[in-house]
C-alpha cells in the first residue's frame, strides 16, 4: 500500500485580493511536507470554473513547482481532461513530456473527460462526444511520447507529420492512468492496460468486486502504451489526530465542507441526459458515502478520520479490499487550518504508514 | 463564509403565486402514460438569486427548467400544464423552485394545488407530439407565453433522465404558513428522447419574473418522456426564510 495527496484546490469565498495565493501556499507546503514525510503521489486534478469547489484549472504549472520544490515524491497530473476543447493532444503530449523531464521522471499522467455540465457547457463540448475523444486521446499520447516523427488522421482531431517535442524522461512513457467514477470505467481501464485512478469510493465491498474484475480483465488487455500498468488506486479524506473526539469533529467538518461544496455544481448528467454520463460523476458518490453508515463516531466506514488506530484500520481495509493505493483529500475551502492539516499529515506519517512500510503488494509493485 | 443563499423574497412572491395546500397528509396519485417535455436552459447566474429562496443556494451555473406534462389518464380526467422552475440545492440536494405553473383542466389545477401545493393557475396548455418535433405550449388569455420545440428526436433509455424534485411555495391552510413543499415524484419509463431545444416564447412577467430576472443564456438540452408518474405522500417541508439543512421538517416516511 502506498500513500499520496490529492488537490483539487479549493478557495473559499470572499475571493479578496490575496486568498487564492494564500491557499496555493498552503498547498504547496503541504506537498513538500508529505515529500519529507515519504508519501508517495501528489495528484492535482484539472478543472474549469467550479467556484470555490476547484481553483485548479492550470494543475501542470502547480505541478510542475512541486516538482521543482520536492525531492522524490511522484507527481500525478490527473486527470488531465482528453477532450480536444480543453487540452490540444499536441499540448498534452508536449507539456507532460516536459514535467517529466523537468520532474526527474517523476511523472504520472491521469486521463479522463470531465462530468460536469458547468465544465463541458463552458467549453462548448458535447457530453456525448468525451468518452469517445478520451479513448482515441489515449491510444495517441504513447506514440506521440515515442515516436519520432508522429501524424494522426481521426475521429475528433489531426494532424500531419511533426515532430513532437521534447520527449519523456521516462521510458518508454510515464505510467498512464483512468480516472474511474462512472460504472464500468475500471473495465476500460484494464482493457487498455491502464492504472485505475479512482475517485470514488463505492463500499468497500462494491470495490473488491471491481478489483477482482479489473485484475482478471487486464490480463488480456490490448495496452494504449508500451507497458501495462497494473494498480488500482483511490481517494479518501484524511484527518489525522491522537484525540479521536477532536479527530472525528474536524474530520467531519472536512468532508461535510467538500461535499457541500461538490453539491452545488451541475453533474453533465443532471442538465444533460445522455447514455455517456451513466452517473453523476465523482461528487454523489463521494457524498453517499461520506453519509453513509459508520461507526458510534458517526464518521462513515472507510473514511481515514480519527486517531491514527482507527485511521490505520480504515487503509487496512482498502488494503485488504486490493486497493494498492490512496489518495488523500486534506481539506476543503481551508475549513481545516493549515497548521493542524500538517499536523495530521505528520501523525499518519508517525503512526500509520510504518504498518505498511515493507509490505508489498503483489500488484503495488506497478507494470509487467 | 456563508455559501451563497437565494434572495427571493417568499412573502412578497407567496402573496402573489402561492395557492392553499390543506395540509400535509395526501395519498399518492398516479398519472399513467404521461407525455414529459423538459428544457434545460442556463440562465444569468446573479440574477437568478433573485428568483431563488432564501433557503436554497443557486446551482452553478444557474439554469432554469420549462416542462409540459400531457397527463391522458387522472382522476381528474386528462390534462396539461406548463410550469417554469429555477434549478437550486436544499443544502446538497439538487431541488427545482417551481414559479408558476398553468393547467387547462380547473379541477385539476384545484387538486394539485390543494393536495402537493403546485403554485397553479387554470390555462391553455397544450403538448402537440409530431414525427419530426415535439412542441409544447402556455397560452394565457389569448397571449402565449411559453412556446418551445424539440427537434431532432434521438432515442435514449429512461435511466439516462434525471428529473429534479419540485419545491412549491404554498400557505398551509391549518395554520397559514408559508411553507415549501417537496415533491419527488416516482417515473416508471416508457419511452426517453433527446433533441434539439427551441424557446420561441418565454413571456417572463406571466410566469411572475416581471423584473426580469431569469435572462436566458445558453440552451442546454431538451428531452421528452413518456412515464407512468406517481405524485408521492409529501415527505419534506421546508422554511422558505431558513437554510434548507435547519429548516427542513419531515412529514411522512418514504413509501
Amino acid at each position: 500500500m502506498k500513500f499520496g495527496i490529492f488537490f483539487e484546490i479549493s478557495v473559499p469565498r470572499p475571493w479578496h485580493h490575496g486568498v487564492e495565493k494564500q491557499v496555493y501556499d498552503n498547498c504547496m507546503e503541504q506537498v513538500m511536507l508529505a515529500d519529507e514525510l515519504g508519501f508517495d503521489h501528489v495528484w492535482a486534478v484539472e478543472h474549469h470554473f467550479l467556484e470555490e469547489y476547484s481553483h485548479c484549472s492550470a494543475p501542470e504549472i502547480f505541478l510542475t513547482a512541486c516538482a521543482a520544490k520536492t525531492k522524490r515524491i511522484r507527481i500525478g497530473h490527473g486527470i488531465v481532461v482528453c477532450v480536444p476543447q480543453f487540452n490540444p493532444p499536441v499540448k498534452i503530449a508536449e507539456r507532460t513530456a516536459t514535467m517529466d523531464i523537468i520532474s526527474g521522471g517523476r511523472l504520472d499522467v491521469g486521463t479522463g473527460r470531465s462530468a460536469t455540465w458547468t465544465e463541458l457547457g463552458g467549453f462548448n463540448v458535447n457530453p456525448d462526444e468525451t468518452k469517445k475523444t478520451w479513448d482515441e486521446i489515449v491510444h495517441c499520447l504513447p506514440d506521440m511520447w515515442t515516436q519520432e516523427r508522429y501524424g494522426y488522421q481521426g475521429r475528433s482531431w489531426s494532424m500531419p507529420v511533426r515532430t513532437i517535442l521534447p520527449k519523456p524522461y521516462q521510458k518508454p512513457h510515464p505510467p498512464l492512468w483512468v480516472a474511474v467514477t462512472s460504472p464500468g470505467t475500471e473495465i476500460d481501464a484494464a482493457e487498455r492496460g491502464m492504472g485505475s485512478l479512482g475517485l470514488t469510493f463505492g463500499t468497500i465491498k462494491e470495490q473488491e468486486i471491481k478489483v477482482a474484475n479489473y485484475h482478471k480483465i487486464i490480463r488480456n488487455c490490448e495496452p494504449v502504451g508500451k507497458f501495462v500498468n497494473e494498480q488500482i488506486s483511490t481517494v479518501n479524506f484524511l484527518y489525522c489526530h491522537e484525540d479521536s473526539e477532536k479527530a472525528v469533529k474536524t474530520g467531519r467538518r472536512l468532508f461535510g465542507t467538500f461535499n457541500f461544496l461538490a453539491s452545488q455544481l451541475l453533474a453533465a448528467r443532471e442538465a444533460y441526459p445522455s447514455k455517456s454520463y451513466p452517473s453523476l460523476g465523482l461528487l454523489p458518490s463521494l457524498r453517499r458515502e461520506a453519509s453513509g453508515p459508520g461507526d458510534a463516531s458517526g464518521v462513515p466506514e472507510g473514511i481515514a478520520i480519527g486517531d491514527p488506530e482507527r485511521v490505520l484500520q480504515a487503509c487496512k481495509r482498502w488494503e485488504s479490499a486490493g486497493v494498492d493505493r490512496i489518495n488523500f483529500l486534506l481539506n476543503a475551502i481551508e475549513t481545516v487550518p493549515q497548521e493542524e492539516v500538517l499536523q495530521s499529515l505528520r501523525t499518519f506519517a508517525k503512526y500509520v504508514m510504518p504498518h505498511f512500510q515493507g509490505e508489498q503488494h503483489a500488484a503495488a509493485a506497478g507494470g509487467r | 463564509m456563508p455559501p451563497r443563499f437565494g434572495k427571493l423574497d417568499s412573502k412578497a412572491w407567496g402573496d402573489k403565486y402561492a395557492r392553499e395546500i390543506h395540509g400535509f397528509h395526501t395519498e399518492p396519485m398516479e398519472l399513467k402514460k404521461a407525455h414529459i417535455l423538459n428544457l434545460n436552459h442556463e440562465i444569468d447566474d446573479d440574477l437568478a438569486d433573485f428568483l431563488t429562496p432564501k433557503a436554497m443556494h443557486p446551482s452553478i451555473p444557474a439554469y432554469a427548467t420549462v416542462t409540459v406534462v400531457s397527463a391522458p389518464e387522472s382522476p381528474m380526467g386528462p390534462f396539461v400544464y406548463g410550469e417554469v422552475k429555477v434549478a437550486c440545492r436544499a443544502g446538497v440536494r439538487p431541488r427545482d423552485f417551481v414559479l408558476r405553473s398553468f393547467c387547462n383542466n380547473p379541477e385539476a389545477a384545484r387538486e394539485l394545488s390543494q393536495r402537493w401545493g403546485y403554485p397553479m393557475t387554470v390555462g391553455d396548455a397544450k403538448m402537440i407530439v409530431r414525427h419530426d418535433r415535439i412542441q409544447g405550449k402556455v397560452t394565457l388569455e389569448g397571449l402565449v407565453i411559453l412556446e418551445m420545440e424539440m427537434f431532432d428526436r434521438d432515442f435514449l433509455s429512461g435511466n439516462d433522465i434525471q428529473y429534479i424534485a419540485n419545491m412549491h411555495l404554498a400557505r398551509n391552510t391549518e395554520d397559514g404558513v408559508l411553507t415549501l413543499v417537496q415533491i419527488d415524484p416516482d417515473y416508471v419509463f416508457h419511452r426517453a428522447e433527446r433533441g434539439r431545444p427551441i424557446l420561441h416564447v418565454l413571456d417572463n412577467a406571466a410566469w411572475g419574473d416581471s423584473e426580469g430576472h431569469l435572462k436566458l443564456r445558453n440552451p442546454i438540452s431538451m428531452s421528452y418522456a413518456i412515464a407512468d408518474i406517481e405524485l408521492p405522500a409529501i415527505r419534506y417541508v421546508t422554511d422558505p426564510e431558513r437554510d434548507a439543512f435547519r429548516g427542513t421538517t419531515k412529514v411522512a416516511k418514504a413509501a
